[in-house]
């Protein structure tokens, strides 16, 4: 166990708009490079609780923020968000709407250009950034020319020459075609494991990215109502109820079990249930 | 095909596009100045002609095509404007004098359009942002106007969606009188702000989360450095206005009328 990179105490948010709470009494401790999976039904605050990981929320948005968060050690409420910036990447849903350069380098850059990053440096730091998220090729392309998946994979070039603790992608797959969402994942699984950047992803299609988790919270009307090991996340009885987005995997296995056969352990991918069944059957 | 083709930015490798914004800045005055200071129609035929090597060595002779012919109703109206004018009020000339005095102008006006298409064609909005902000312009303002750039062809893809969405409802677009007609607007144009405003309010939380504000002093990935070649560039627009400005003192040019006596 690493240490608390992130700790939230009792939390509770309301939009300057809203009538009651976007979420409430949130309790969160997550570790220096965990790879954290946050799920649960449209409108439940997922958005929100990952606006307050790097200060939009109270900042940028207003409105009242109650108990104690602490990012990378700094207090959300008491820092700006350029300073929790250094620390915590943001990519959000909406490519499109998240590059704003006329060149692909230009926009990668553009983060370490705001904290005034000598300029050796930083072309040093886009090129290790482009390459990485497999986007080098295309530095120079204009960013509306590009594929939904590639434009998201520049936004995490963005936020990784930032060089971040933490990196936190709120459904950044949504807009993106399957094969496009298959490159996005890999890229975010070798962040979390080849260079042990702490990820928070938000994302309903489970069915890629579980077996990369180390940790699943799902919420629901604003409440973490589950938190803990992806595979007993998602075998849970309450997952099934409010309507996660199980892996098939996962739900073959649990109607297996209802009809006796018992799988060694609940899969997350379709390539863990094939081995899973092969060992069965060879029995 | 759109007249802005003719001046719209295309990524490309060439000696011209690698050049310094702000030279080509330079020799884009000094062709307006000369191309002004001139009325007669062999040396505007000549500032013409010398930019044709530029057209060709920046590869965007395709483009500079589109911008001439879009220029051509426009140049067709200078013409014929000339002409008349020049045949009611300049009593004694010939025919021929007046025609040349008219082709005259309307070569004018395709060298300035000329000298803007190369300047822009050649010219990425990145480089000319940030030739505005190492001449001193505040980074707020450069900041805007390259997103405005970039901007642009997303709004106007997404004006088309929307005017084909609101078309397959129903919507007339092209009837009733001109009060009818703006109207028939207003369901293009809020959908297109309600997005506007929400895409503006995503490119800030954007901007903030990559620590806009940061420092005072913010870096820049790209330098603008003054080359060999730029210097040439600017040496040589100097000549030609030496030359221009030398010519249209000291030396009168004959127009082609008189000298073939015609
Ligand atoms: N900018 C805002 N101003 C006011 N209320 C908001 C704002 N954004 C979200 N909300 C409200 O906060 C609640 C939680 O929304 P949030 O966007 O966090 O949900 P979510 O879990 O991210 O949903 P989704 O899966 O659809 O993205 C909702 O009731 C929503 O209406
Ligand atoms: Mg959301």
């Amino acid at each position: 166990m690493g240490l608390a990179i992130i700790e939230a105490k009792d939390l509770t948010y309301t939009y300057p708009t809203g009538d009651r709470p976007a979420f409430k009494d949130v309790n969160l401790k997550i570790d220096d490079g965990e790879f954290i999976i946050i799920t649960g039904p449209s409108g439940c605050g997922k958005t929100t609780l990952c606006r307050c990981f790097n200060g939009l929320i109270p900042h940028f948005y207003g409105g009242r923020l109650e108990g104690e968060i602490r990012v990378c050690g700094l207090d959300v409420k008491e820092n700006p968000i350029h300073m929790i910036a250094r620390h915590v990447g943001m990519v959000f849903q909406n490519p499109e709407n998240q590059l704003f350069a006329l060149s692909v380098e230009k926009d990668v850059a553009f983060g370490l250009e705001n904290l005034g990053v000598p300029r050796e440096e930083i072309r040093r730091r886009v090129d290790w950034a482009l390459k990485i998220t497999g986007v080098y090729d295309l530095r120079h392309r204009a960013p509306h020319e590009l594929s939904g998946g590639q434009q998201q994979r520049v936004a995490i070039a963005s936020v990784l020459a930032m060089n971040p603790e933490v990196i936190v992608l709120d459904e950044p797959t949504s807009f993106i075609d399957p094969l496009g969402a298959e490159q996005i994942f890999q890229v975010i699984n070798s962040l979390n494991r080849d260079l042990g950047i702490t990820i928070i992803l938000v994302e309903h299609r489970l069915d890629l990215i579980s077996k990369y988790a180390d940790r699943m919270i799902v919420m629901n009307e604003g409440r973490i109502i589950l938190n803990g090991d992806p595979r007993e996340v998602l075998t849970s009885e309450e997952a099934r109820l409010i309507g996660v987005g199980i892996p098939k995997a996962t739900l073959l296995y649990k109607a297996l079990k209802a009809k006796g056969i018992n799988l060694n352990g609940p899969p997350l991918s379709s390539d863990e249930a094939y081995k899973l069944i092969a060992e069965a059957m060879s029995k | 095909m759109s007249i802005f083709d003719g001046f719209k930015f295309r990524s490309e490798s060439s000696p011209i596009h690698e050049m310094d914004p702000r030279a080509k800045f330079i020799y884009v005055c000094i062709l307006f100045s000369s191309a002004i200071i001139f009325n007669n129609i062999i040396p505007l035929l000549i500032l013409f002609l010398i930019q044709m090597p530029i057209v060709f060595l920046a590869k965007v002779q395709r483009e500079w095509l589109r911008s001439m012919k879009a220029s051509a109703l426009f140049a067709t109206l200078i013409f014929a404007m000339n002409f008349i004018s020049l045949y009611f009020y300049a009593g004694h000339e010939t025919l021929c004098s007046i025609t040349e005095r008219s082709a005259a102008m309307t070569i004018r006006f395709l060298v300035l359009i000329q000298t803007f298409s190369i300047f822009f064609l050649t010219t990425s909005p990145d480089m000319l942002g940030l030739a505005l902000e190492q001449s001193g312009i505040p980074y707020e303002i450069c900041f805007a106007f390259t997103t405005a750039v970039r901007f642009v062809p997303v709004l106007a893809e997404e004006a088309q969606t929307i005017i084909d969405a609101q078309r397959a409802r129903g919507l007339e677009l092209e009837s009733g009188n001109i009060i009818k007609r703006i109207r028939n607007y207003i369901p293009i144009l809020i959908p297109l702000i309600v997005n506007a405003i929400r895409r503006s309010m995503e490119l800030a939380e954007t901007m903030e989360s990559r620590a806009w504000g940061a420092v005072k002093n913010r870096t820049n990935l790209y330098a603008l450095r003054i080359k060999g070649r730029d210097i040439l560039l600017i040496v040589s627009s100097l000549i030609i206005l030496i030359i221009s400005v030398y010519t249209s003192i000291y030396i009168r040019v004959p127009s082609i009328t008189q000298m073939m006596h015609c």
